[in-house]
């Protein structure tokens, strides 16, 4: 069940830089799959091979989340944090944060908020920065130390039939789509050589993508990522929730491929989108594509509302179908 | 190894211009190690074989920040532009030294009215500042500065006991520090130390160093902030004196899990004290390190320092000693 | 300590019938009489041994929002119930209407925020998704005036709690203790726990109309400020010193006898007590006073961090110490 699977991914706790349970998680789901190798590489991205004959084509879909970083302890039982990605200060107040100690003992701790009668005048007009901020440890401030890491602390649940919200659902959603493309792919023979990436450390600059594109070195990429849904952007078409992947158009995609993936969608009656992106997509994409020699590359994104903050939300609908669309394309070896 | 600081962060070499450093190292080296190479972009790379054949690299940047002379006017006035970054406030009331032809200058701020300089004070960028090297024509000063001449912050080294204060500080100490760990060390796998290029610019000599060594895990020296003065930054906890600081992140990387947890485990084993750094800024070659090919298992190992990027960066020579400390076990330890 | 069931119960200021039910089920066997009124004030009795009245007082609502229109995509947009700071909003879980419909409080994403990210939201801007994507689907499930509540779940960490709606939850969880504790009362004491106290005290004034009792204290729930960002010198109270006694507040000082009787029985009993240092905000307190021929009234509260916030902190040993001097004060007569 396509519920069930994001529920399980989004309550792993995995930020940038410490997705060991992740990897974990993945592994096992990886496990429940016939007919694949798993591999740990250098830098700790998971990939999942699926052998074949034909075009070597490796899929990224990035494994880790935003989290928080304990820097500094002050009075009590209070620490100062610093973000990993970027968060919204408006989205951290008034959440209770799961952290991580050394010893890998769970602590909790509340970022408050001062009532509005005790703000000053000049307090109430602003957000509150990083600087202004503080982390009240509530259980556990014996046990944790400057370096710990932390999490957004809310449980993932169905909004609605179609509608699934939690946290970290950049990108765990596209990692559900890649495992359930691999569970749809067994029912083909597959015409190319598959590598599955589940990448880290994408929310720190990518170096997960690059080392192991370059290792791979796949005459294809794709890249699986989400995109900003249901919000006007000046001067760009709006991407929906509920109307299919929104496919990347741009100097960073591949033109040839891209015109066969858009045949093949209209041919199985998969619906897309077209989202245009005018230099950098700000995803693993960037790095892969001037890897070695240059790597064709595509850019499939899960639109995805509220972006960062503890209740991220996607439409299931658009993880079936983009799962639906890549076994076709993959069983197709690309074409 | 005070006298080791004080030879390294006298010498004179900005990003770019690194062989002065690079002949200093070499020589302090001397048989200590079994083989070095200097690569296409100047990195000196230098190597001391252990029991294995497994590699481990320490790095730290040889280039410090300066200036380049990009322009001089009829009056005999040079126009400067920043070598890596140097603030325009840092070079208020100091003075800079020209490379080769050792010429000092002092800078001046531009103002036509009282109110101007006063703004141009407060907003202050390269466009408004000057050098003055006490050339009374325009020819005199284009024969002794001429444009392309590149400088350093001319500000000497003074040993205040615990703490010593200099220009260069950064990286010079983590130069300090490597050389001595890999005097000291018997290393157990293949120890090798890079003296990278270009850090200043954008990690530039640090994105390839590693490429044909492929280490097991690379460890970057460098110096990192601190937050131990009168209302200093109140979401950073680094203080001088309370030791070598294990990186957690900064905003180029975070550092792998692997080596923090291997340098923690070997600090506290050995008694040596340290220091968790979550840096809100900055970066070190690190973040270019672990980019390398297919990934390198990188970190960084730091300095506290206070002033940074100033003509008088301090640091603790505790600090120091126990990050050589530190670094030896990590070498002679027979696990990766 | 019925803490954890009642901060997990919506009840918005209005909308409290879910909390009222809870409480009644809680407290109806061991009351001699219990009632509820136009506006929804749960009021219970039990005698004492002189037909003086007390009245003691909590409020059962929360600051919340109502739905006040639904928008061609299916969003609701909402307004505030109650005084509630637009900066604690986003993120955040909800529960909307008596088919307890769940959604989310979703952001524009930091990504796509350019100059504002500093900028407060305004609540016309807040929408609450509850996962339909045209108008005729919400209105299946939700309709226009419905409350929609924070949903959180709360959690005991030792002497700590946190969750929701602790103001004034925490209050009506010691009424219940006190009901349930069959203590030997000296006054026939009356337990109001009262509606709408967060839109201007509405429903406490109607409860002492009808009672009429001699004086009454109010049990409430108030702010601390005992954080790094906010000067000693200016904090209200602080956990862990035990139950606040205010001497003051918005529209109302305190009888001075009530006060007096209150901190000489909290010495004479050796509980930690504190007192409110700041006067902003109020409570039913002021409401009561100025009913009818003036009833003399007084304020006991537990102190609480970040309230009007859906996540809020407060001390159990300063929960259990309010219950005992709560207790011990019912036991004895007091000199008016």
């Amino acid at each position: 069940m396509l519920t069930d699977l994001l529920e399980r991914l989004s309550s792993i706790d995995g930020p940038s830089g410490y997705e060991r349970d992740v990897i974990e998680c993945m592994r096992k789901e990886a496990g429940m799959i016939p007919g694949v190798f798993t591999e740990v590489d250098i830098l700790g991205n998971f990939i999942v091979r699926k052998e074949g004959k034909g075009k070597k084509i490796a899929l990224f879909a990035h494994a880790d989340e935003i989290g928080f970083v304990l820097t500094r302890r002050e009075e009590g039982n209070y620490w100062r944090f610093s973000t990993i990605g970027g968060i919204d200060p408006k989205a951290i107040i008034s959440q209770r944060l799961k952290i991580y100690t050394r010893d890998g003992d769970i602590a909790w701790g509340i970022v408050g908020m001062i009532e509005p009668h005790l703000q000053t005048d000049e307090g109430r007009e602003k957000v509150p920065s990083l600087d202004d901020l503080f982390l009240d440890v509530v259980e556990g401030g014996e046990r944790v130390n400057t370096g710990d890491i932390g999490v957004f602390s809310s449980k993932p649940f169905s909004l609605s039939e179609k509608y699934f919200t939690g946290k970290a659902l950049d990108n765990r959603a596209s990692c559900a789509t890649l495992l359930y493309t691999l569970e749809l792919l067994n029912n083909f023979t597959s015409k190319s050589d598959l590598f599955f990436v589940f990448n880290i450390r994408e929310e720190d600059g990518s170096p997960g993508a690059k080392t192991s594109a370059y290792r791979l070195k796949p005459d294809l990429s794709i890249v699986l990522d989400v995109t900003h849904g249901d919000i006007s952007i000046p001067s760009m078409p709006k991407i929906e929730t509920g109307k299919g992947p929104a496919l990347g158009v741009g100097p960073v995609i591949d033109y040839g491929y891209l015109e066969k993936l858009k045949n093949l969608a209209d041919k199985i009656s998969v619906s897309y989108q077209l989202e245009p992106i005018n230099g950098r997509s700000g995803t693993d994409t960037d790095l892969i594509q001037i890897t070695r020699g240059g790597i064709p590359t595509l850019l499939l994104s899960l639109p995805l509302r509220y972006m960062h903050t503890p209740y991220e939300v996607v439409n299931i609908r658009d993880i079936e179908e983009t799962a639906r669309l890549l076994s076709y394309f993959l069983a197709r070896g690309g074409e | 190894m005070k006298e080791l600081i004080k030879k390294l962060t006298e010498t004179n070499s900005p990003s770019g211009r690194e062989s002065n450093i690079r002949e200093v190292i070499l020589k302090e080296l001397d048989g200590y190690i079994d083989g070095y190479e200097v690569d296409r972009l100047g990195n000196l790379v230098v190597w001391k074989r252990g029991k294995t054949d497994k590699k481990i690299l320490l790095d730290a940047h040889m280039d410090e920040i300066g200036v380049v002379a990009s322009y001089i006017d009829d009056k005999g006035f040079i126009r400067i532009e920043p070598v890596g970054g140097v603030s325009p406030y840092n070079l208020m009331g100091g003075r800079i030294l020209f490379l080769d032809v050792g010429i000092k200058g002092v800078i001046g701020v531009e103002g036509e009215t009282n109110s101007d300089l006063q703004k141009n004070l407060k907003e202050l960028n390269f466009d408004k500042v000057f050098v003055d090297i006490g050339a009374r024509t325009k020819e005199e000063a284009e024969r002794l500065v001429p444009v392309g001449t590149f400088g350093v912050y001319s500000a000497e080294f003074v040993d205040l006991g615990k703490r010593l204060v200099s220009k260069a500080m950064d990286d010079r100490i983590g130069c300090a520090v490597l050389i001595e760990a890999i005097k000291r060390s018997d290393p157990y796998h293949t120890l090798y130390g890079t003296f990278s290029v270009q850090e200043e610019m954008g990690l530039v000599g640090a994105s390839v160093v590693a490429f044909n060594i492929n280490p097991e895990m690379a460890i970057a020296l460098d110096v990192t902030a601190w937050s131990d003065t009168p209302k200093g930054y109140k979401r950073m906890s680094i203080e001088l004196g309370k030791g070598p600081c294990i990186k957690i992140k900064d905003s180029a990387s975070i550092s792998d899990r692997r080596v923090v947890d291997k340098l923690r485990n070997i600090a506290e084993a050995n008694n040596i004290p340290y220091q968790i750094e979550i840096l809100i800024f900055g970066g070190t070659n690190a973040a270019a390190l672990q980019r390398t090919s297919a990934g390198i298992v990188s970190g960084t190992l730091s300095i506290p320092c206070r002033y940074v990027h100033s003509p008088c960066e301090m640091i603790d020579i505790d600090d120091a000693e126990n990050a050589v400390k530190l670094l030896n076990a990590l070498v002679e330890d027979s696990s990766i | 300590m019925y803490l954890k069931e009642l901060t997990e119960l919506s009840g918005v200021s209005g909308y409290e019938k879910r909390v009222r039910e809870f409480i009644k089920d809680k407290i109806k066997d061991r009351v001699s009489h219990i009632e509820e009124d136009v506006l929804g004030n749960l009021i219970a009795r039990k005698e004492g041994k002189t037909d003086k009245r007390i009245m003691l007082c909590a409020h059962m609502d929360e600051v919340g929002f109502i739905v006040s229109n639904i928008e061609d995509d299916g969003k609701l947009c909402i307004m505030p119930l109650g005084g509630i700071d637009p900066k604690v909003v986003v993120g955040k879980r909800v529960t909307v209407g008596e088919k307890e419909i769940p959604g989310v409080i979703g952001y524009k994403a930091i990504h796509l925020q350019r100059g504002d990210v500093y900028t407060p939201p305004k609540m016309e801007e807040i929408r609450v998704d509850i996962g339909v994507t045209k108008k005729s689907d919400a209105e299946g499930k939700v309709r226009i005036g419905d409350f929609v509540a924070f949903s959180v779940e709360s959690m005991v960490h030792g002497d700590w709690f946190s969750g929701k709606a602790l103001d004034n939850r925490g209050g009506c969880s010691v009424l219940i203790d006190i009901i349930n504790d069959d203590i030997e009362l000296y006054y026939d004491t009356y337990f109001v726990f009262s509606v709408q106290e967060e839109l201007g005290l509405r429903g406490a004034g109607i409860s002492a109309e009808k009672i009429n009792p001699d004086f009454s204290i109010v049990i409430d729930t108030t702010t601390s400020g005992d954080n790094p960002e906010f000067p000693s010198s200016r904090r209200s109270t602080e956990l862990g010193k035990g139950p606040a006694i205010t001497f003051a507040h918005s529209g109302y000082v305190i009888d001075e006898r009530l006060f007096k009787w209150i901190i000489n029985t909290a010495k004479g009993h050796n509980i930690p007590y504190q007192i409110k240092r700041r006067t902003a905000g109020g409570t039913d307190a002021r409401r009561i006073a100025t009913t009818l021929a003036g009833i003399p009234s007084a304020v006991i509260s537990i102190p609480a961090r970040y309230i009007h916030s859906p996540m809020s902190v407060l001390n159990l040993e300063d929960y259990n110490n309010t219950l005992r001097l709560i207790s011990i004060l019912l036991t004895k007569e007091v000199q008016l």
